[in-house]
């Protein structure tokens, strides 16, 4: 169970890293959406699922009311935190942001 | 308490702080500024100041945020620097501030510890608060308890004050006449006839759940963080949700610019009327107690749980309706017709 646990919390740091480090050094702002948007979500799964898990080490009506609405926390992100990206994206594309092209830094090179 | 943490989250509030100062762009600055009040509420929760965080995520870092964006669309996004005098201003603010914070460091090393038993605060009135609040009143959630019982007038105020900011609100920005309007810049214009299937579908299905959510804060508050304030404000979020994906129509056929002032209205007459109840029964204004007479098979300690159930019901509606008013007249500039 423990274990479990473990690489829950663990695989979620490692996906909010691996967001932190796509928002810094992705070229420009559709790429860096995506990677907001893709790795925070994943994460806050692995996360909550993991506290959630904690929760149900022992099996009483407090922890297991806990652990649903930690699972019913995550169930929102899942439909709030994909929704927020496209809004923020398509509002970027609305207002004519270019997408990055690789063809400009192979004429600059 | 672990310092480390505090340390940390400290930090990034002063660093918060400074890029809200710093940032030319107003939309910015309202963004980083709801950072800063996360930031905030994160921090006391680690103080174990649950309510006041829940309080601070609802309102400091949900609805003033929409409220700023809502102001600088309406007037401009763009902070122009000034030429004339900026270098005498900031000598004598950076001086003023400088002489601030040497006022408060050396009254600083007065205050008693954090979590002092033997503080002022922790010896007068916090261990009756503390040890006869269930007994009292049988409510597990003491902040509940000081907040809408022990310190009923404080909270009768401060729904007053907000009532009172809706009306100024109106007072101010509310146009009914077209003389009434005057020369305006063009709203900066974040998208062109912004319609989305997605956005709207699921902010849909979302307001049920805030509004749902919101209840429950404000019916649970008694054993739980929250109460009328979190759970008005959450109510009105949903709407300004319903505001943004679709437009302000849509919200103002569901709750008209009337029916919020009414709301806000009957809010604090909930409040005031609780209390004028009692008066008229015969103890004191806000003084629970005595509504165990009228109501049936509640003994006194009961009936002021009761009673505070009524007036966060109360703070509930008013909050909600006027935290509407204000996005409403904010975001149309008084005008009620199409927002952000």
């Amino acid at each position: 169970m423990n274990i479990v646990i473990i690489c829950l919390v663990v695989s979620g740091l490692f996906f909010f890293f691996a967001t932190t480090v796509g928002l810094l050094r992705f070229p420009d702002f559709y790429s860096r959406m995506h990677a907001a948007g893709k790795g925070d979500t994943l994460s806050s799964l692995l996360m909550l699922g993991g506290l959630a898990l904690y929760e149900f080490h022992e099996i009483n009506i407090a922890t297991i009311l806990v652990g649903a609405k930690i699972l019913l926390i995550v169930v929102f992100i899942f439909m709030a935190s994909p929704t927020a990206t496209h809004a923020i994206t398509d509002a970027g594309f609305e207002s004519g942001v270019k997408p990055w092209q690789k063809e400009k830094t192979e004429e600059q090179g | 308490m672990i310092w480390q943490i505090d340390l940390s989250i400290l930090s990034l509030v002063v660093l918060c702080a400074f890029a809200t100062i710093m940032v030319k762009d107003l939309l910015s600055a309202a963004i980083i500024f709801g950072a800063y009040s996360f930031l905030m509420c994160l921090l006391w929760t680690e103080m174990g100041a649950v309510d006041v965080a829940f309080t601070e995520a609802s309102v400091g870092a949900g609805v003033s945020t929409i409220l700023f964006i809502a102001a600088a669309y309406q007037t401009t996004r763009i902070v122009k620097a000034r030429r004339r005098g900026r270098l005498a201003s900031k000598i004598i603010g950076l001086g003023a501030a400088v002489i601030m914070g040497l006022v408060l460091l050396a009254a600083e090393a007065n205050f008693p510890g954090f979590a002092d038993p033997n503080s002022p605060a922790s010896l007068h009135v916090s261990p009756y608060y503390i040890t006869q609040t269930l007994a009292d009143t049988a409510v597990p959630n003491m902040v509940t308890s000081v907040l809408a019982d022990y310190r009923g007038f404080d909270t009768m105020f401060e729904t007053a004050v907000i009532f009172t900011a809706g009306l100024a609100v109106i007072a101010i920005l509310r146009r009914v006449k077209r003389s009434d309007l005057c020369e305006l810049p063009e709203p900066y214009t974040i998208s062109a006839g912004y319609e989305d299937t997605i956005i709207r579908f699921v902010s849909r299905q979302l307001v049920p759940f805030m509004q749902l959510f919101a209840l429950y804060v404000v019916a649970h508050g008694h054993h739980s963080p929250g109460g009328g304030f979190q759970g008005g404000v959450i109510l009105g979020a949903s709407f300004i949700l319903l505001a943004i994906t679709y437009d302000m129509q849509f919200v103002q056929q569901r709750m008209s610019e009337k029916w919020n002032i009414l709301l806000g209205n009957i809010g604090v007459l909930i409040y005031a009327g609780i209390g004028f109840l009692c008066l008229l029964l015969g103890a004191n204004f806000l003084d629970y107690s005595i509504l165990s007479k009228i109501l049936p098979a509640t003994d006194k300690i009961m009936a002021r749980s009761h009673g505070m159930l009524g007036i966060e019901i109360g703070v509930a509606i008013a909050v909600m309706a006027i935290v509407i008013t204000i996005y409403l007249n904010l975001s149309s500039h008084g005008k009620l017709d199409k927002g952000l």
